[in-house]
């Protein structure tokens, strides 16, 4: 199959030239890439900052994912029933998946401006922000001005997986449940949850993997800012690479990619997930 | 099960309102790209009552140059500055070619590839499997460091041959496990019987597979593209003359000022085909973004 020929082309060698290329220094002589062995893994490893990124990634990442599960659940129930008008719903859910996320990020960027973002002047009316306080600018409050573009957008995939799963339910557990007097919370507990974990453990796993990486919403919105509150791993490297640092970036690219990798191997197993 | 009529509406009420809070951002965008420069920077939100005006598209579709727009009291006039820059045709040009080429690179390569893994089986042919998927976990700046290099050797920077092949590259991983997933559902029976009338497997695959897999090709097709669509890092590392639209559309945004007339206009604009070809192959969309996994 010349198709596996192209794949690995395309797939191994550039992990093969991140790794090697991770193990260079640009020299500041002679502007050319030395070997220099580990240094730049080391440097990853002890920046303060790399670790900085690593947990603001990893926030980022499991706050997502609790609004992403626990919305898209009660959506999902909430949307999967015959009654009237109910088809126009679940396809209006799915219209904020097919806008790009960097237009995304600038919707959300235009909603959290500080005059005229008609978010914060809701929120403002509310009382629950600080007027002198925009969102993005904010300390506190800039993550969670990025990661409420995520949870928009990427809610209704949510939505989406589960409603599938709902639908593929059988009846009978639930007829049983009520002759039982189970509260439609218990029946919930009792029979939904267990009988969805493999479809939740899937839909968990695909979006950690995009979330760990997240790049587009943080570049667009905020830039890594205010200093380096937003700054994730794929955005910090994404900047190295702009400057220039190649050999760092990859390193810190690579430190990413493993990272999901072990995280994503425990997962799978865990959950028995099968493609 | 039998329910409260009371209890009915309420759940209607509850549904609407979430959905409507869940479409309100892209309301406000496209709303917003119609608004004159002075109702787009109100303080309070503005919903009615101002002069609907095309004046944004005029300036990224139309090539109208900014300056010539001394509307709304001199508003819009009076950032210096040229309306060259927010003209936009070549850049939906660009993305469309980029689209259409990985699109069709895409759907070439994994259908074969699929077909391939669908119907025969090999030594290490699961590890292969996973490892396809696997590059899904890749950060897309791990591959735009190598690929920038390679393409800068190859002359390939800045070119659409190249951003094609870099989408195709991101694309291809997702298109081979959707379309195996399609395949397999396709009896392998039929093959063999097609194979005993005396068809070759060349003729097996394309006058009696493919037609069956029509519905799954499309939904594919239709992934690839919004993939490559919506794509941001790799268009945005890769190239520096050739601008896809969500790249354009960040430029936008500048250390002087955020154009946010001219962003909401390109903005909507960019989210017509994606709408379009969703509403098409609906049905399929769930296993395509989810690679099948949801299959019983």
């Amino acid at each position: 199959m010349p198709v596996v020929v192209l794949l690995v082309v395309f797939g191994v060698y550039p992990l093969l030239y991140s790794v090697w290329l991770s193990l260079q220094e640009r020299s500041r002589v002679t502007r050319q890439f030395e070997f220099v062995g580990l240094k730049q893994w080391e440097i990853a490893l002890t920046d303060p900052r790399t670790w900085d990124s690593f947990q603001v990634t990893l926030t980022y990442t499991l706050v997502c994912l609790f609004f992403q599960v626990v919305l898209g659940m009660a959506i999902a129930m909430l949307l999967d029933t015959e009654r009237r008008g109910y088809g126009l719903l679940r396809s209006l859910m799915t219209l904020p998946l097919v806008v790009p996320p960097a237009v995304t990020g600038l919707m959300f960027l235009l909603m959290e401006d500080a005059q005229f973002g008609v978010l914060s002047y809701y929120l403002k009316q509310l009382g629950i922000i600080d007027p002198l306080n925009p969102i993005l600018a904010g300390n506190d409050t800039a993550l969670i001005g990025v990661m409420l573009a995520d949870i928009w957008q990427w809610t209704p995939f949510m939505v989406l997986i589960f409603l599938a799963g709902l639908r593929a339910l059988p009846k009978e557990p639930y007829e049983a449940a009520a002759i039982d007097g189970a509260s439609a919370f218990q029946a919930f507990r009792m029979i939904t949850l267990p009988l969805l974990t493999r479809v939740i453990a899937v839909a968990v796993l695909i979006r950690s993997i995009d979330l760990f990486r997240v790049y587009d919403y943080v570049y667009v919105m905020t830039s890594g800012g205010p200093g380096t509150q937003t700054e994730t791993l794929s955005f910090y490297a994404g900047r190295l690479f702009t400057l220039a640092n190649f050999p760092y970036a990859a390193a810190l690219a690579l430190i990413v990619l493993i990272s999901l990798n072990v995280i994503a191997s425990i997962f799978i197993k865990l959950f028995k997930v099968r493609f | 099960m039998r329910t409260h009529p009371a209890l009915g509406i309420l759940r209607d009420v509850c549904a609407w309102l979430v959905v409507l809070l869940f479409v309100f951002p892209i309301f406000w965008w496209v709303l917003a790209s119609f608004k004159p420069y002075t109702a787009i920077f109100n303080t309070t939100p503005v919903y009615w009552g101002f002069e609907p005006t095309l004046d944004n598209y005029r300036v990224t579709l139309g090539g109208v140059s900014r300056l010539s727009l001394v509307t709304d009291e001199g508003a819009a006039g009076t950032v210096a500055g040229g309306g060259s820059s927010y003209y936009s045709i070549p850049s939906i040009i660009d993305s469309v070619v980029v689209a259409l080429g990985s699109t069709a690179i895409s759907i070439v390569l994994a259908t074969l590839c699929a077909y391939g893994l669908s119907r025969f089986r090999f030594r290490g042919q699961q590890p292969f499997v996973f490892w396809i998927l696997s590059q899904r976990m890749m950060p897309p700046i791990a591959i735009a460091i190598p690929i920038f290099f390679m393409f800068r050797d190859l002359g390939l920077r800045d070119t659409h041959l190249g951003l094609i092949l870099a989408h195709t590259l991101i694309n291809l991983p997702i298109a081979v496990l959707l379309m195996k997933s399609f395949l397999d559902d396709i009896p392998a029976d039929l093959d063999q019987q097609a194979m005993i009338d005396g068809a070759t497997r060349w003729q097996t695959f394309w006058l009696v597979v493919m037609p069956l897999v029509k519905g799954g090709l499309a939904a594919t097709a239709v992934l690839c593209f919004i993939f490559s669509w919506t794509e941001f890092l790799l268009s945005l590392q890769l190239t520096s003359q050739i601008r896809t639209i969500p790249v354009k559309i960040s430029t936008f945004v500048t250390s002087t000022g955020t154009e946010w007339g001219f962003i909401t206009a390109l903005g909507s604009a960019a989210l017509i085909p994606s709408f379009i070809f969703i509403v098409l192959v609906q049905k399929h969309l769930v296993r395509g973004l989810t690679l099948g996994s949801l299959k019983d």
